[in-house]
C-alpha cells in the first residue's frame, strides 16, 4: 500500500526517500516535499525575472537595445507618468484593501453561522462577482454610473445629491468609481478564504465562549480574528499584491481616465510596451519598481503581524 | 435578536443583490439584440436563440470550450498537488533554509506579468525547435508556467498553521510514511482548503488572457476568453451576442464554485479526533 | 479519495492532452488547417511557403475581404493555403510586440494588418522584420495620404488597404426641424457646425455628436484637414505647442463642450447606442462607422453623408480628412515572395475585387483605378438614393497627406491630460507648451 502510494509520488516528480535518522529522514522527506515547486517556479518565473532585470537595464526602441546602466531607474524619477501612476496605485491600496478584508470577514462569519437560511445561495451570490466575466461587468459599470445612468439617477430621485456626479469623468469620482469596482468583485473572492478557514474553528470554543458569557463582538475579535490570522495575513498580502499590480478594471472602466486620474502602474506598464512605441527596457524597470514596493509593503505586514520571520 | 437578524437578512440581502445584478444583466442582454443591449435594456427578449446560432456559425465555441475545459482541469490538478505538497513541507518540515527559499518564492508573485512575457515567449519559441510538443501553439505551454505558483504554496502553507500536529504524530505511530500522513490524513483534514483552491484555481486558469494569447496561434487552439475577445473587436461588435458568449463562458466556474462550496460545511471538526 | 481521482483524472487528461496536442485536429473553419505539426505554417523549415498565415481583426470586415481575396487567389495559384487566423486588434499588437520582441520568428504571421497609426512605430521598433513591397505593387495607384504612412526612407513596406475618410454624417429630420437640409451642409467650417449644433438642441433638444473623453479622434481629424499632425513634417520630433492647427482644434473642442451640444460617452458601445437610440443628430467620423449606422433600420432615410467640416482659421485647410484606416504588412519571415505575391494580385491590382468588397462588405479601399468600376457609383437607399461610395471616394481624393510618426498613442495620451486641464481653465498656451515638453521627454 505504501509502495503504491510512493508510486504515484515518483510519477508527480518527487524522488524516493531514502532515510537515515529521523531527523535526516525529516529534512530530506521535507525537501522531496517541496522541490518540485520550487524547480518549476525557478524555471518559469525567476529565469524570466533574471532576463526582465537584464532588460530593465537597457533602454531603446523595439529590439534595438542599449545598455544604459542605471539610467532607466533614475528616469522613474522624473516621470511624472510613473509618478501619477504610482499615487493613484497607492490610494487604491490604502483605501481598499482594508475596507474589502473588514467587509468579507464580516460576511464569512455571518455565512458562517448555523442559523442562517439560504447560505448556499448567498455564498454563490457574493462569490459571482469574481466569475462575472471583466467585459461584462465594466460595460455594466460604465452603464451604471454613466452621468445618466442608474446610479445617478438613483441618487438625484433619493434627494442625495442635487447634480449628476461625473463617476467616470470626474478626477476625484473616477477613483472611487474604480474602488468600488474592485470591491465588488474582490471581496467574494476574500469570502472564500476566510470561509474555508472558519470551517476549521472548533465549534466547541465557541460554545465555551457563549457559556462565559461573551458577545458575538466578542467572540468576532477574540476568537475569530485571532484564530484567523493566517488567513487574513495571507488575504492581505494577496490584495496588497493585486492592488499594486491592478490592471484589468482601469483598462476597461474608465482606461486611465479622466486624463490619467485613474492610471495604474501596470496600465503604465502595458502602455510602455504595447501601446506606445515599445520601450521594452523602461518597461521591465517600472515592473522592478513594483517588485520593490511590493516587497516593502509585504514585509511591513509580516512585520505588524508578528509572524516568526 | 430579531432586529439583529432583520438587520443580517437585510444586509446580506443587498449584497447579494448588487453582487448579482450584473451578472442577471448579462444574461437578460443574452436574449436581446445587439441594439438592444446598447441602449441598457433590462427586460429580457427573445433573441437568445438567434444569438446562439450567430454564435455558433461564427466562431468554434465548442472546440474553444473543450481547449479551456482541458487546460483548466489539468492545471487544477496539477497544481493543487504541486503546490499542497509544497505548503505541506514547508510548514510541517520547517527549517531555516526552508524558510530562506519559501520568502525568496514569494518574490516571484511580486512582479507583474507583463514584465515576464517576452522572456517566457522566448523561452517556449526555444523549446518549439527542441520539443514541439510543449513548444509555441500548445496547450503544454499554457500549462506549464501555472502549475507552480507561489500562491497556492503560501495559501497552503498559512492553512496548514491552522492543521494539529498531533494528527501528524499519531500518525508516525500508527506506522504511517510521511507520504502516506500526508495523502490519508492531511488531504481529508483539509477538504476546505483543497475546495477553496480548486475554484481559485480553476477560475483562474478559465479565465488567463494574457499568456495563452500570446502563445496560442492557431484558431483551433485557442480558448475561450480568446475568442470572446475576438467578437468584441470589430467596428459594429453584435453586443447580444457576446453576451450569449460570455454567460456560455462563464457557467463552468459558476458550476464548480457551486459544486466546491459545499464542501465548505461545519461538521469536519470532531470526526477527525 | 477524492485527492486519488483528481490525481488520476489529471494524469489521464494529460496523457490524452498531451497525445492530442501532437496531432492536431483539422481547423475547418478558416480554410487552409495545418496538418501535423505544432504552428499555423510559419518559421520552422519546410517546404519553401505553400502555406500563408495572416492575422486581422472584424470580421465582418478585413475578415471577410481576406476571404473574397483569397478565393480569388486560389483561381490563380491553388497550389498556396491561406491560412486566415482572427485576433482582436488590441491582441494582434500585443503579439506582435511580444513576438517581434523575443527576436524570434516562431509563431509569426506572414501577413498582418496594422493601422496607420501605428505602423511607423513597428517599423521603426523592428526594423529588420518587416519584408519590402516596393516593387511588388504600384504605389502611385494608391491614395497619396496613405503612402507616406506606409514606408521608410521611400521603401514600401505596407500595401494600403482600408480607407479611413470621415464623413460627417447627419440626422435629416433633425436638421430639418432646426431649419436646414443636407445642401446647406455641403462646405461647413467647425465654426459653423457649432453653430448649427446650437440651434439643432433649441430645436430639437438633441445634442449634435457624442465624445470620449479618452479619445481624441476629433481633433487627429480636425487637424489632418490642415495637413498637420502631432508631429512635424518628419514624423520625428513632436509638434504641439506653435501649432496653430491644434490651437484651433482644442478651442472647437472647448466650444463645442460649453456650447452643450455634446453627449459624453466612456465606451464603443455608448458611442454606437448614442445614434442608434437617435441621441445626437451627427456622427463626424470614419466611413467605417456605416455598418453601424444601419444596423438600425428603422431609421432608414433619415440619414445623409456631408463633408467634414474644415478649420476656418488654417489657410488651405479642406473639406476631407481621416480616421484610422490599415494597411497590410508582410514580416521578414519564410513564405514572404508568397505572401507578397498574394498581396499583389489582389489588393495591389485587382479593381473588381474592390467592386465585390463595395458590395459585399460596404469596405472603400484607396486604390485608386477601382474608383472607376460600377459599385462606386451606386446609390444608397438607407441615406436617400445618395451615392455615397462616390462621394467618399471623391473625399478620399483630397485627404491631406500627413507623417503619422511613431508617437500617436502616446503623444495622444498627454493631450487627453492637458485638454482636460484646459477645459477645466486652464491657459490654452500652457497647456500645449507643458504638453510639448512632456512629449519630448516621453519621445525618445
Amino acid at each position: 500500500m505504501d509502495g503504491s502510494i510512493q508510486g504515484v509520488s515518483v510519477s508527480a516528480g518527487k524522488g524516493v526517500c531514502i532515510t537515515v535518522s529521523i531527523r535526516m529522514r525529516t529534512r530530506v522527506t521535507g525537501w522531496c516535499f517541496v522541490i518540485a515547486a520550487v524547480v518549476l517556479i525557478c524555471l518559469f518565473y525567476f529565469y524570466p525575472m533574471i532576463q526582465a532585470f537584464n532588460l530593465s537595464l537597457k533602454s531603446g526602441v523595439g529590439t534595438n537595445l542599449q545598455y544604459v546602466g542605471f539610467e532607466n531607474y533614475k528616469r522613474l524619477f522624473t516621470d511624472s507618468n510613473f509618478i501619477t501612476a504610482v499615487t493613484n496605485t497607492f490610494i487604491y491600496l490604502i483605501v481598499q484593501v482594508p475596507i474589502m478584508i473588514i467587509l468579507a470577514l464580516l460576511l464569512s462569519v455571518m455565512l458562517n453561522s448555523d442559523k442562517l437560511r439560504l447560505k448556499g445561495l448567498f455564498r454563490t451570490a457574493i462569490f459571482l462577482p469574481c466569475v462575472t466575466s471583466l467585459v461584462a461587468y465594466s460595460v455594466i459599470f460604465k452603464y451604471l454610473f454613466a452621468n445618466d445612468g442608474l446610479v445617478n439617477l438613483l441618487l438625484l430621485r433619493l434627494s442625495i445629491i442635487d447634480r449628476p456626479i461625473g463617476w467616470i469623468t470626474d478626477p476625484f469620482w473616477a477613483k472611487v468609481t474604480i474602488i468600488l469596482a474592485i470591491t465588488w468583485r474582490w471581496t467574494g473572492y476574500n469570502m472564500i478564504f476566510y470561509l474555508s478557514a472558519l470551517q476549521n474553528i472548533d465549534r466547541s470554543i465557541y460554545e465555551a465562549a457563549t457559556i462565559d458569557g461573551a458577545s458575538a463582538f466578542g467572540k468576532f475579535t477574540k476568537i475569530t480574528v485571532p484564530l484567523l490570522k493566517p488567513i487574513i495575513l495571507f488575504t492581505s498580502i494577496m490584495s496588497t499584491i493585486g492592488t499594486l499590480q491592478l490592471f484589468d478594471e482601469v483598462m476597461n472602466i474608465t482606461k486611465g481616465g479622466p486624463g490619467n486620474a485613474t492610471m495604474s502602474i501596470s496600465q503604465y506598464i502595458y502602455n510602455l510596451s504595447f501601446k506606445y512605441t515599445p520601450d521594452f527596457g523602461y518597461a521591465a524597470t517600472v515592473s522592478y519598481a513594483i517588485v520593490v514596493l511590493i516587497v516593502i509593503f509585504s514585509y511591513m505586514q509580516f512585520k505588524v503581524a508578528g509572524d516568526r520571520r | 435578536m430579531i432586529a439583529r437578524r432583520v438587520f443580517m437578512y437585510l444586509f446580506l440581502g443587498v449584497t447579494a443583490f448588487v453582487s448579482i445584478f450584473p451578472f442577471l444583466w448579462m444574461v437578460v442582454s443574452s436574449t436581446n439584440p445587439s441594439v438592444e443591449v446598447t441602449k441598457g435594456r433590462l427586460m429580457p427578449g427573445t433573441h437568445l436563440f438567434v444569438n446562439l446560432s450567430n454564435l455558433v456559425e461564427r466562431i468554434d465555441l465548442v472546440r474553444a470550450l473543450a481547449n479551456s475545459l482541458v487546460i483548466a482541469l489539468i492545471t487544477t490538478g496539477l497544481a493543487l498537488l504541486i503546490g499542497s505538497l509544497a505548503g505541506y513541507g514547508f510548514e510541517i518540515y520547517r527549517s531555516r533554509a526552508k524558510d530562506a527559499v519559501f520568502n525568496i518564492l514569494l518574490l516571484s508573485m511580486m512582479i507583474p506579468f507583463a514584465a515576464l512575457m517576452v522572456p517566457l515567449y522566448r523561452m517556449f519559441a526555444w523549446l518549439s525547435g527542441k520539443m514541439p510538443v510543449i513548444g509555441i501553439d500548445t496547450k503544454a505551454a499554457v500549462i506549464l508556467p501555472t502549475m507552480a505558483t507561489a500562491f497556492l504554496i503560501f495559501f497552503f502553507r498559512q492553512n496548514t498553521k491552522m492543521f494539529e500536529r498531533e494528527m501528524i504524530e499519531a500518525g508516525r505511530i500508527d506506522g504511517l510514511g510521511e507520504l502516506g500522513i500526508f495523502l490519508r490524513i492531511y488531504v481529508p483534514t483539509m477538504r476546505t482548503t483543497y475546495a477553496a483552491a480548486a475554484i481559485i484555481t480553476f477560475m483562474s486558469s478559465w479565465n488567463n488572457y494574457m499568456w495563452p494569447l500570446v502563445v496560442l496561434q492557431s484558431d483551433a487552439k485557442k480558448t475561450i476568453p480568446l475568442l470572446i475577445s475576438n467578437l468584441g473587436s470589430s467596428y459594429s461588435p453584435d453586443y447580444g451576442m457576446i453576451m450569449t458568449a460570455i454567460v456560455i463562458a462563464t457557467l463552468p466556474t459558476a458550476l464548480v464554485f457551486f459544486l466546491m462550496q459545499k464542501h465548505f460545511v461545519a461538521g469536519m471538526i470532531g470526526s477527525v479526533k | 479519495m477524492k485527492k486519488w481521482l483528481t490525481v488520476v483524472l489529471a494524469v489521464m487528461l494529460l496523457l490524452s492532452a498531451c497525445s492530442s496536442g501532437g496531432g492536431n485536429k483539422q481547423d475547418s473553419s478558416s480554410g487552409g488547417g495545418n496538418g501535423g505539426g505544432d504552428n499555423g505554417g510559419s518559421a520552422s523549415g519546410g517546404k519553401e511557403a505553400t502555406e500563408i498565415t495572416i492575422w486581422a481583426w472584424d470580421p465582418n470586415f478585413n475578415i471577410k475581404a481576406l476571404n473574397i481575396a483569397k478565393e480569388r487567389y486560389s483561381k490563380i495559384n491553388p497550389d498556396v493555403k491561406i491560412n486566415i487566423v482572427e485576433n482582436a486588434q488590441a491582441d494582434i499588437i500585443q503579439k506582435l510586440n511580444t513576438g517581434l520582441g523575443s527576436g524570434t520568428t516562431t509563431g509569426l504571421p506572414n501577413i498582418v494588418l496594422i493601422e496607420d497609426y501605428r505602423a511607423q512605430s513597428f517599423l521603426k521598433a523592428f526594423p529588420d522584420m518587416f519584408y519590402e513591397l516596393t516593387d511588388t505593387f504600384n504605389a502611385a495607384d494608391f491614395a497619396e495620404y496613405k503612402v507616406g504612412p506606409t514606408s521608410v526612407d521611400g521603401r514600401n513596406y505596407g500595401l494600403p488597404f482600408d480607407s479611413g475618410v470621415t464623413g460627417l454624417f447627419v440626422r435629416t429630420d433633425y436638421l430639418a426641424e432646426a431649419g436646414y437640409s443636407a445642401d446647406d451642409l455641403q462646405a461647413l467650417t467647425w465654426n459653423e457646425f457649432i453653430e448649427i449644433g446650437k440651434n439643432v438642441k433649441e430645436a430639437t433638444g438633441k445634442d449634435m455628436l457624442s465624445l470620449d473623453p479618452n479619445d481624441l479622434g476629433i481633433i487627429r481629424v480636425m487637424i489632418q484637414t490642415a495637413g498637420k499632425w502631432y508631429l512635424d513634417e518628419n514624423g520625428e520630433k513632436p509638434f504641439l505647442a506653435g501649432n496653430e492647427a491644434l490651437k484651433e482644434a482644442f478651442q472647437l473642442y472647448k466650444e463645442m463642450m460649453e456650447a452643450d451640444i455634446v453627449k459624453p460617452n466612456a465606451d464603443w458601445s455608448q458611442f454606437v447606442a448614442a445614434f442608434n437610440s437617435g441621441d445626437v443628430a451627427s456622427v463626424p467620423t470614419g466611413n467605417w462607422i456605416n455598418a453601424s449606422i444601419k444596423a438600425e433600420s428603422s431609421q432608414a432615410g433619415k440619414w445623409a453623408v456631408v463633408p467634414i467640416p474644415r478649420l476656418a482659421g488654417q489657410p488651405g485647410s479642406v473639406n476631407a480628412s481621416n480616421l484610422g484606416g490599415s494597411s497590410w504588412y508582410v514580416l521578414n519571415v519564410p513564405g514572404k515572395e508568397a505572401a507578397a505575391d498574394f498581396l499583389a494580385k489582389t489588393f495591389g491590382s485587382d479593381v473588381e475585387f474592390y467592386q465585390e468588397l463595395v458590395t459585399e462588405i460596404g469596405a472603400i479601399g484607396t486604390y485608386i483605378p477601382a474608383s472607376t468600376g460600377e459599385a462606386y457609383s451606386a446609390a444608397d437607399p438607407f441615406y436617400n438614393g445618395q451615392k455615397t461610395i462616390a462621394d467618399f471616394a471623391k473625399w478620399t481624393e483630397d485627404i491631406p497627406r500627413v507623417n503619422f510618426g511613431a508617437h500617436t498613442y502616446v503623444i495622444e495620451d498627454i493631450l487627453v491630460v492637458e485638454m482636460q486641464n484646459y477645459l477645466n481653465g486652464k491657459p490654452l498656451d500652457d497647456a500645449l507648451n507643458d504638453a510639448q515638453k512632456q512629449a519630448e521627454a516621453q519621445v525618445r
